[in-house]
């Protein structure tokens, strides 16, 4: 079996209180893994110990007890982080900089230089769809371009593993849809993504596998197709079929001892419906 | 941290920190203009007195008020984050920041440094014809002596070393100021924090002489004494600005000591932020 992209083992975290002799718990021993290649979503409520744990990850926040690894790598050590790439949530990059130069700052972080480098900052415009805005300053990018400039740079030095802290925060729905496709795009290459959002519909769609953090405490934790079925129940869409052929089924069912629980028209979601409205 | 400290640099460039430069051409220029009405020694000794004073408050304050601001800021913009989750260690990072501060001073001292030579090449052209104009009809020895007079009272030997000082007054503060950043929490503190720290190092000096006149000098006020003088820099040692107006020379050995502390106080606040930042919970 291959190498966890991350695997953090008994991890507790804690906070002192200023000026008080108590501390709050942020996590609690904390087990969690993820496969090379998986796209894992970690969700909970706002203070749930999402970020911590992203920060524990990367070797930002040191834990009170346990370890985090990366692909087999303490975080702690630097080494560790030659294989990631990390999004921060609402992040703000240098505002004089323009799209180029920020890449081009992160490449030279991860050793990268010459032609090298050049070739990789045209790539990764080219794959967040910013190669247009390439020469301008970050002041003047719009929060879902600063998000996908904040990918890029996360790619810069190809990782095997990508953390994005709330990666969607304060995006408009087409923002919000692109960053869903260059996700899917990243799992399509291999890569592994770790990423924390408070939209369930957005984990839904892109995770493999999910952990619901509550208080700093783990607990649902599982590939997503098994953490949402429904035991006894089976859902049949099709299309084309005349009302008759939908009164035959519902006899077949109950002749079976089965219950129809519901029958509807088929409805696209509201962001298609919204997608397809402003689509230009 | 070549890119750090490079970007760092680029930062404060287009922040148009340079413009703390236009302030001192301004003080050079209206300085020159008020002394076209003193003689021309007395001219010269104001106008570097002027100058280097003026050297001194803005690479200080440049020092001071660029440095508090990088720390915190990245941490607020979650910037640091980003630059952290790349293998950059906090070390490199600390270093990369000080550095682009750094050859924003050095950047900044030499055009003052450049422009300060300027001025005083002007005015010494001007009083040698002055001079000259004056002493037309005196012997041609005398002349000479006079001209030679005017040479002497501009330019002397001691003004490189005494602006090199300043310089690395400016670099300690910068040092000074990104210690204290990386246990602030904001731009406001680290300003208050250093600049009481800047009094402190100037009054010091003085305070200990007044001290150990008034208390003797038994063992617990020595240390006590000794121990402040180690946590807070003597700067009133980087001021050799009365020797280079008056045209004194400032010995080698009282130089080299004085740069050799100003490295030695640099470093030693680089690796008290390296500690307090490496410890630190971003």
């Amino acid at each position: 079996m291959s190498e966890p992209a991350v695997a953090v083992t008994g991890v507790t975290k804690t906070f002192p209180v200023p000026f008080k002799r108590q501390s709050v718990i942020a996590v609690r021993d904390l087990n969690l893994q993820v496969e090379a290649g998986q796209v894992y979503g970690l969700l909970g409520p706002n203070g749930s110990g999402k970020s911590t744990t992203l920060k524990i990850i990367l070797g930002l926040v040191s834990p009170t007890r346990g370890t985090a690894e990366i692909f087999g790598r303490e975080s702690k050590e630097v080494a560790s982080r030659e294989a990631v790439g990390f999004l921060p949530e609402s992040p703000y990059f240098y505002k004089y900089l323009t799209g180029a130069e920020t890449l081009r700052f992160y490449g030279k972080l991860c050793g990268l230089r010459g032609p090298k480098l050049v070739t990789r900052v045209d790539e990764l415009l080219e794959l967040v769809g910013l190669t247009n805005a390439r020469d301008r300053r970050l002041g003047g990018y719009s929060k879902g371009m600063l998000q996908r400039i904040g990918l890029a740079q996360a790619l810069v030095h190809e990782p095997r593993l990508v953390v994005l802290d709330e990666p969607t925060a304060g995006v408009d729905p087409v923002g919000s849809r692109e960053i869903r496709d260059l996700i899917l795009d990243l799992k399509r290459r291999g890569i592994t993504v770790l990423l924390s959002s408070h939209l369930l519909d957005q984990v839904q769609e892109v995770c493999d596998r999910v952990g619901i953090l509550a208080d700093g405490i783990l607990v649902r934790d599982g590939p997503v197709d098994e953490l949402l079925a429904v035991e006894n129940r089976t859902e049949v869409v099709f299309e084309n079929g005349s009302d008759e052929l939908g009164q035959q089924l519902e006899t077949l069912i109950r002749a079976a001892g089965g219950q129809l629980i519901e029958r509807r028209k088929s409805r696209k979601t509201l962001e298609r419906l919204f997608l397809d409205a402003t689509r230009k | 941290m070549a890119a750090i400290t490079a970007n760092t640099l680029t930062e404060l460039t287009r922040l148009k920190v340079f413009y703390v430069l236009l302030l001192f051409a301004l003080v050079l220029i209206g300085s020159s203009i008020f002394m076209a009405r003193l003689t021309f020694q007395q001219e010269f000794q104001v106008l570097k007195d002027i100058s280097l004073g003026a050297m001194s408050i803005f690479t200080s304050l440049l020092a001071i008020v660029a440095t508090a601001r990088m720390l915190p800021q990245d941490i607020e913009d979650r910037t640091v984050y980003t630059i952290l989750a790349k293998p950059v260690p906090r070390f490199e990072y600390l270093v990369g920041k000080l550095g682009g501060v750094l050859l924003l001073l050095t950047i900044t001292t030499l055009i003052m440094t450049a422009l300060f030579l300027a001025v005083l090449s002007f005015r010494e052209q001007a009083a040698l014809a002055e001079t000259t104009r004056q002493m037309a009809g005196l012997p041609q020895e005398q002349l000479t002596e006079a001209l030679r007079a005017v040479r002497a009272a501009t330019f002397n030997a001691d003004l490189i070393p005494g602006i090199s000082v300043l310089f690395l007054k400016a670099c300690l503060l910068a040092s000074l100021t990104l210690f204290i950043s990386t246990f602030a929490t904001t731009n406001i503190f680290t300003v208050v924090v250093t600049v009481f720290i800047y009094f402190i190092g100037h009054l010091q000096g003085t305070a200990r002489e007044f001290w150990l006149q008034e208390h003797g000098g038994s063992w617990i006020s020595r240390t006590f004494l000794a121990v402040v003088a180690l946590l807070f820099p003597d700067l009133q040692l980087f001021n050799l600005a009365d020797e280079v107006v008056t045209g004194a020379a400032i010995p080698l050995e009282i130089f080299l000591k004085t740069a050799a502390l100003g490295c030695f106080y640099t470093l030693i606040y680089l690796l008290l932020a390296t500690a307090v930042f490496n410890a630190r919970e971003l």
